[in-house]
């Protein structure tokens, strides 16, 4: 008995002694344990705390009603979708969401692929220039579009200064200044790049031989489209059809600036107001209800994608497509492609410059044109300072900086820490739920996300402290919902670059850390570099997720943006867009240069 | 220079297949080992072990009187410890260090002196036929000269056990003869144990002084090259060896041929369920000269020889003769083979060794 004990013992303690010693060979368990205990927390914590808060009584309504504080309640599941006012803060706003985003994703699908198939596959006058002015509104805030329309086309339902056109004597009708049509068309040419993106990609990865086996058959350019081309991009028309889907049903600043005025409410404005009126168990309940669209899309995603998975091309031989000859058509589709692009992207630009440099809307006398909105000491009829001596858009401009620039910094670095641990631990259950956890905040709306923040921050809890009215909440908020992003980047790197650089130094004597900086670091230096400006810009145009979250003093950009337009000021918040737009554009082209590519799909919100 | 010695390895990825199972097995010293067998047969994992990459699920490694690992001590020394010289397929080359730095970074781990390493350098250089490429980065040079710039750096710290996992396959078949001799001059030369990792058996043949094949993380047999190509112990050898592969007739499916074989080489066709036959073996004569008769069916010169396929009873036959062949295609014509050269395999695929 005795002797078969201390053998069994004996051998726990040399089975102990192998793990400890691998342990301490792979500092990446380590490194992985702690990476899962901080995402458990800043992942799962906010999406348990919605669910908790959508079924109990807030202290405001137990004192009303005599509950007690906390207690279970489905009284709030029941304002939303029973009681009287359930009409008024879902069902109206469910309804119009469905439909704005059924009309901007046509739109925008239609356009994306039309734009796509020309560019890619034509002789379209000027297409190597169109394929990367045509995503630059993808680059914008979303707000710079619907902003640009309301200079345009406002009328006098609404304080502030007047619209260009009803400058000129037309008064836009409020069909056309504000509401569905307005929101579908803003936020269709602030989506179609990401469909033109995609099915550029798939245009392009579509092997050549496929149409050059069709064309011996005798096929001419219109049977090769409609019976190979089209059908094979079936899987890439579904995938933009629901990413551009919950993409819309996410956006809040299109609504919120031209749907307010004509009190046509979105599930996203209409979580913002709940937001304002301190409602968080119904915040919670509508989050939870944008929450589960956004889980449904992505599942149906994912099953097309898997469905559809035989249509996928393996890459021939990277011949280009030759661009095929238009003819007549030549001219037409030319003009369509470039007016897409002044509409889109440098309309908006235009719009908002002029207004921001003309004291009087519409009015182009040379002596009406001055820079009094940026340099002015004091803007005539707004009693505000310009721009530039503003205190609150330099707090703001501060505000962004600080906050997206240390955002996108710990993405950037989580992301590629996350992937080392993913790659470096294949096949352990660490991998697997960092992998899983890290893509969760993905699958939540960012308002929804950020409406969860809130309610776990707005207290103390165990060791963290209070956070709301802080910048270190809004910095935490953008890096858990960036991490998706982050680190699916960051994976890939480390799957590039493989473990063979290590082990090499490995078997030559190198340690740990002398491999971490010698041969890792260096390796990864423009991934890490990628992996921070691509949050930053995601950062410097967040609205939906911060517009809930600041307080005075941690105004970022995009929402002091909102508040200039909340109190009419609309070229001061034009100027604010441009200030975006300017530092937007800059962090694109450094990253054009470091990458020496076009930047592509990693451009999230 | 030692012995490695490997006892009861098991390492297992979690899927449902063994990647090592239960090997054991000694690599004498000085010895230029290969580890021949298809993808995923363990060849590689073995050799990861023995590096220190992976780390088995039980068993012992000992390198002469080291122990590398055991699962029945718990000891256990790390990659960075075991002082050998492993070099990759893809060569894992830096591409973000010159070639010095390339080559030098084991001696800086050492904490050589400059005098040191330069004078390694040097050495190396000249060895490799590295002048001029000192301060070039990897991307800038040739594949066979990023495969030189790897075994210089792989042998600057003087290993005295070299690992090479399927080092010569991202090279042309020029450049691919070239390096063979010279990494059989290398090991002449340095004098070290060397343990080779490939799929490619005429690789194998040409470069071993022994061939271990193995199959489903076993090792089926280890021998020298010709003994492995002469008597392979089993059916899995017996066609993973030899280029084209050995002619399998099987006893059930080509009765008459089975038949024919069995009284050729005098045993009992009962006991046998493959008969196998090695393409340069046989010889092609007129018809009802030899022993049977078949039908050609293709001809495939090679510039060297012909392989010639031969319709027997239905069953294709591949021959290889350095002659031509004596008809043409839908011609009949005899065939001859000496009974020694015909191999026979029992009900577990196994060699059946004739008294």
């Amino acid at each position: 008995m005795f002797s078969s004990n201390s053998t069994s013992q004996n051998t726990l303690i040399v089975s102990l002694k192998i793990k400890l010693s691998k342990l301490l060979l792979q500092p990446t368990f380590l490194i992985g344990i702690v990476l899962v205990i901080i995402l458990s927390y800043l992942v799962i914590a906010p999406i348990v705390s919605i669910f908790s808060n959508s079924v109990s009584l807030t202290m405001m309504d137990a004192m009303l009603s005599g509950g007690k504080d906390g207690e279970f309640t489905y009284k709030y599941i029941d304002r939303v979708f029973t009681s009287s006012i359930s009409e008024k803060i879902f069902w109206i706003p469910l309804k119009n969401s469905i439909t704005v985003s059924f009309f901007a994703t046509l739109i925008a699908l239609t356009l994306g692929l039309i734009l796509a198939s020309l560019v890619t596959s034509t002789n379209i006058l000027g297409r190597k220039y169109l394929g990367f002015l045509l995503i630059i509104p993808y680059m914008l805030p979303s707000q710079a579009m619907a902003t640009a329309w309301l200079t345009m086309f406002k009328n006098r339902k609404i304080s502030g200064p007047q619209g260009m056109l009803e400058s000129f004597g037309i008064t836009p009708p409020d069909w056309l200044a504000y509401g569905p049509l307005p929101i579908s068309i803003c936020m269709a040419l602030s989506y179609f790049p990401f469909a033109f993106l995609l099915f550029s990609s798939a245009l392009s990865k579509i092997d050549i031989q496929l149409e050059e086996v069709a064309s011996t058959f005798g096929a001419k350019t219109k049977a090769i489209w409609s019976k190979i081309i089209l059908p094979l991009l079936i899987p890439t028309t579904m995938s933009v059809l629901l990413l551009t889907v919950a993409r819309t049903l996410g956006t809040f600043a299109t609504p919120y600036i031209l749907g307010t005025p004509a009190k046509y409410t979105l599930l996203s404005t209409s979580l913002y107001s709940s937001v304002r009126s301190n409602d968080s168990g119904v915040v919670a309940v509508i989050a939870i209800v944008l929450s589960l669209i956004g889980l449904m899309l992505l599942l149906v995603d994912i099953w097309v994608v898997r469905k559809w998975q035989r249509f996928v091309t393996v890459g021939g031989k990277g011949i280009k497509r030759q661009p095929s000859k238009l003819g007549v058509f030549r001219m037409p589709t030319t003009i369509f492609a470039w007016i897409i692009f002044l509409i889109a992207a440098l309309g908006p630009f235009i719009v908002l410059a002029l207004s921001t440099l003309m004291r009087e809307p519409g009015n182009f006398a040379f002596s009406n044109f001055g820079l009094a909105y940026w340099t002015g000491v004091n803007v005539p009829g707004m009693d505000q300072p310009g721009i530039f001596t503003s205190p609150e858009v330099i707090t703001a401009l501060k505000n962004s900086f600080l906050i997206a620039g240390s955002a996108a910094l710990i993405c950037g670095i989580l992301g590629l820490l996350i992937g080392y641990a993913v790659v470096r631990l294949p096949g352990t259950l660490i991998s697997g739920f960092l992998r899983q956890i890290s893509f969760l905040p993905y699958l939540m709306p960012g308002l929804a996300f950020a409406a969860a923040y809130l309610s776990l921050f707005a207290v103390s809890r165990g060791p963290i402290p209070a956070l709301y009215g802080s910048m270190s909440l809004l910095i935490l908020v953008m890096v858990v919902t960036y991490l998706p992003y982050a680190s699916r980047s960051g994976i890939s790197a480390m799957m590039q670059v493989g473990p063979e650089p290590e082990e090499a130094g490995m078997v030559l004597g190198a340690g740990f850390w002398r491999r971490i900086t010698t041969i890792l670091a260096p390796l990864q230096k423009s991934a890490l570099i990628i992996a921070i400006i691509l949050p930053f810009i995601t950062g410097m145009k967040e609205l939906s997720l911060v517009v809930m979250l600041v307080t005075p003093g941690t105004e970022l950009l995009t929402t002091q943006s909102i508040r200039f337009l909340d109190f009419g000021y609309t070229q001061l918040a034009n100027a604010t867009i441009l200030i975006i737009g300017v530092v937007v554009m800059i962090s694109v082209l450094i990253l054009n240069r470091v990458t020496k590519t076009n930047l592509a799909s990693g451009l999230g919100g | 220079m030692s012995e490695i010695k490997l006892k009861s390895i098991i390492k297992n990825f979690g899927g449902n297949s063994i990647a090592v199972d239960n090997l054991s097995e000694t690599f004498p010293a000085g010895e230029f080992v290969c580890l021949l067998g298809p993808s995923g047969c363990g060849k590689t994992t073995t050799l990861r072990m023995i590096a220190g990459l992976e780390t088995p699920d039980s068993g012992e490694i000992f390198y002469g009187d080291k122990t590398f690992f055991s699962s029945k001590t718990g000891e256990l020394i790390k990659t960075e410890n075991r002082n050998l010289g492993l070099m990759f397929q893809s060569y894992a080359l830096w591409p973000h260090m010159t070639v010095y730095k390339n080559i030098i970074f084991g001696l800086e781990m050492q904490k050589k002196s400059l005098e040191e390493k330069e004078k390694r350098y040097l050495e190396l250089e000249k060895l490799f036929h590295l002048e001029n490429f000192r301060d070039r980065y990897p991307s800038e040079l040739s594949g066979g000269q990023q495969q030189r710039v790897a075994l210089a750096r792989m042998l600057a710290i003087k290993p005295s056990l070299l690992l090479l996992d399927e080092p010569l396959s991202n090279l042309d078949s020029n450049l691919r003869l070239e390096m063979r001799s010279e990494l059989k001059r290398l090991h002449h030369n340095l004098g070290c144990t060397i343990i080779f990792v490939t799929h490619d058996q005429m690789e194998a043949m040409t470069l071993a002084t022994s061939i271990a094949v193995m199959n489903d993380g076993k090792i089926e047999q280890i021998d020298k090259p010709m003994e492995i190509y002469n008597n392979p112990k089993s059916l899995f050898v017996a066609k993973f060896v030899g280029s084209p592969q050995m002619n399998i007739v099987n006893s059930k499916k080509d009765e008459k041929l089975a038949t024919c074989l069995s009284k050729k080489i005098n045993i009992e066709k009962e006991k046998v369920k493959n008969f196998g036959i090695r393409p340069e073996t046989m010889k092609m004569v007129k018809q009802d000269d030899g022993d049977i008769n078949g039908t050609i069916e293709t001809i495939q010169p090679t510039g060297a020889d012909w392989i010639v396929g031969v319709n027997v009873y239905g069953k294709s036959l591949f021959l290889i003769s350095s002659d031509p062949p004596i008809g043409k295609e839908n011609d009949t014509v005899g065939i001859f083979f000496k009974p020694e050269d015909c191999h026979s395999f029992d009900n577990n695929d196994l060699r059946i060794i004739k008294n």
